[in-house]
């Protein structure tokens, strides 16, 4: 059957996401983003076309995607099974009569955060979590966003007391968010909300 | 080339894109025909700030005029011209599939580039009809509920439209007939469920109609979007038709929510002419540019 066609439970991971079989981590995050707003219970987009049903397992094939693919090894296991080699080499595009269907009950040693069908929000902790999850160091975050790596360990770290003033730090959120793919928006207003409510409490 | 402008709801903004998307292409060197074919109220001359023309598609039908050309009316912009009473075919009981093509066929002989037709909100077959046989068929939604709600009704009255003419057995047809309750006795859910159903039938007909769901690529534009949230939306009613429909929503772009707009209705001037610095001009502009790429690569 097309590619286009497959319903949900047998389309590969890649095409769940909207992604390439060579998505970068960073293009996964941001696939990966877009598709939880889509199919958030209050998003316009879906409003009406999809049954209860049919978003919930739609949120849940998401999450399975994200979490393997964001793993390294996992994702190396899953092309394996899933994905005939030729010459050794993977090919471009997933071959049109594999199914992933029978595959996802695959048990692998994944210890990251367990994927509720409501985004976690935007905290020091779950940014730190989310570059872990990609592989990214933190030096790498500064080069690219000129945070100083104490600042960035602060942030991460929700070490309120010790970050910038409100001006500087709504700045260095976006451009962390940035730089993870993520929405600077969101993330920072997340972010600030979170650490204004910690401080009254 | 012949784009159909509709679904969506009733002042979401059809007319006004189709008259300022047709003006900027005219700007553009491309001779385009702008088409009324609104059931719900023709008044795309208003939005050009011509008054109610005298000669109609109608005088064509009615052979009062040998030629359709006879009955286009020039508009104060080089290279634009305007056909109204479209509406009357469209309305007409007895407009049978032959006639409908004869009129794409005469639309295509006029001398023009491109035909923008505004199909209005209407969701009659004969509007599904020209929505498909256009050679580009284009959604104006705003970032509501309701809106999107009838948008996506109109889609799907497209969609299983079309697949149903691409079918030979009348089982077959029946079945996709069926399909469109959602509380069919077959227990078929969505397109995925009914292009199984049908394989079990007609193996020939289940690859047809996955032949023209990839062929099937409507186009959107989202209208009145009043912050980057909202320009997201179009992106995730790209990525819902694609899991529900299986088949790739082309977005467009977006027009912004501005006063000037408005102001510009009242006045029965074109924004794209009026205030072609507005915010909203220029979204409209970016939309036009791509439909002349189209154009060109067409050419």
């Amino acid at each position: 059957m097309d590619r286009r066609m497959k319903g949900i439970k047998e389309q590969t991971y890649y095409e769940v996401l909207e992604v390439s079989r060579t998505a970068t981590a960073k293009e996964i995050q941001r696939a990966y983003e877009h598709a939880k707003e889509t199919f958030h219970a209050d998003s316009l987009a879906i409003y009406s076309l999809f049954s209860e049903k049919e978003v919930k397992e739609i949120r849940e094939t998401i999450d399975e995607a994200y979490r393997i693919l964001m793993d390294e090894a996992l994702r190396r296991s899953y092309d394996q099974s899933h994905f005939q080699r030729v010459d050794g080499r993977p090919p471009e595009e997933p071959s049109e009569a594999q199914e992933v269907s029978g595959e996802k009950s695959v048990s692998l040693s994944f210890t990251g955060l367990s994927f509720s069908a409501e985004r976690e929000l935007y905290r020091g902790k779950a940014l730190k979590r989310v570059r872990e999850r990609m592989g990214v160091e933190p030096q790498a975050i500064c080069k690219e966003t000129k945070i100083s790596i104490r600042t960035l360990e602060w942030i991460e770290e929700e070490a309120f007391d010790k970050l910038p003033p409100l001006v500087y730090l709504k700045g260095f959120l976006k451009s962390y968010a940035r730089s993870l793919g993520l929405d600077p928006q969101k993330v920072m207003e997340e972010y600030i909300d979170f650490m204004e409510e910690s401080r009254k409490k | 080339m012949i784009w159909t402008i509709g679904g969506g709801k009733g002042g979401s903004g059809k007319s006004f894109i189709t008259a300022n998307v047709g003006i900027c292409l005219a700007k553009l060197g491309i001779r385009v025909v702008l088409i009324d074919a609104d059931l719900g109220g023709a008044n795309l001359h208003t939005f050009l700030g011509i008054s109610p023309p005298g000669l109609s598609l109608s005088d064509f039908i009615k052979k009062r005029v040998s030629h359709l050309r006879e009955v286009l009316i020039p508009t104060a912009v080089p290279n634009l011209q305007l056909l109204t009473g479209a509406e009357d075919l469209l309305n007409a009981v007895d407009a049978k599939s032959v006639q409908k093509q004869k009129m794409v066929r005469s639309i295509r002989s006029l001398n023009g580039d491109t035909a923008l037709v505004d199909l209005g909100a209407g969701n009659s077959l004969s509007v599904l009809d020209f929505f498909l046989m256009s050679d580009g068929g284009i959604l104006v939604v705003t970032p509501e509920p309701t809106s999107i709600e009838n948008s996506y009704r109109f889609l799907k009255s497209a969609f299983y439209r079309r697949l149903k003419q691409s079918v030979s057995s009348s089982s077959v047809k029946a079945l996709i007939d069926d399909a469109m309750d959602r509380k069919n006795e077959m227990g078929i859910q969505n397109p995925h469920d009914l292009i199984r159903a049908v394989s079990r039938i007609d193996e020939g007909d289940a690859q047809r109609m996955i032949e023209e769901v990839e062929t099937f690529h409507p186009n959107l534009i989202l209208n009145q979007v009043r912050s980057k949230k909202d320009i997201e939306i179009g992106f995730s009613i790209r990525s819902a038709s694609l899991k529900y429909f299986g088949m790739h929503l082309h977005y467009l772009g977006y027009v912004v929510y501005d006063q000037e707009v408005n102001q510009s209705v009242r006045r029965r001037r074109p924004l794209v002419l009026e205030n072609p610095r507005s915010r909203a001009a220029q979204c409209v502009m970016e939309i036009a540019s791509k439909l002349a790429k189209s154009h060109k690569m067409a050419v």
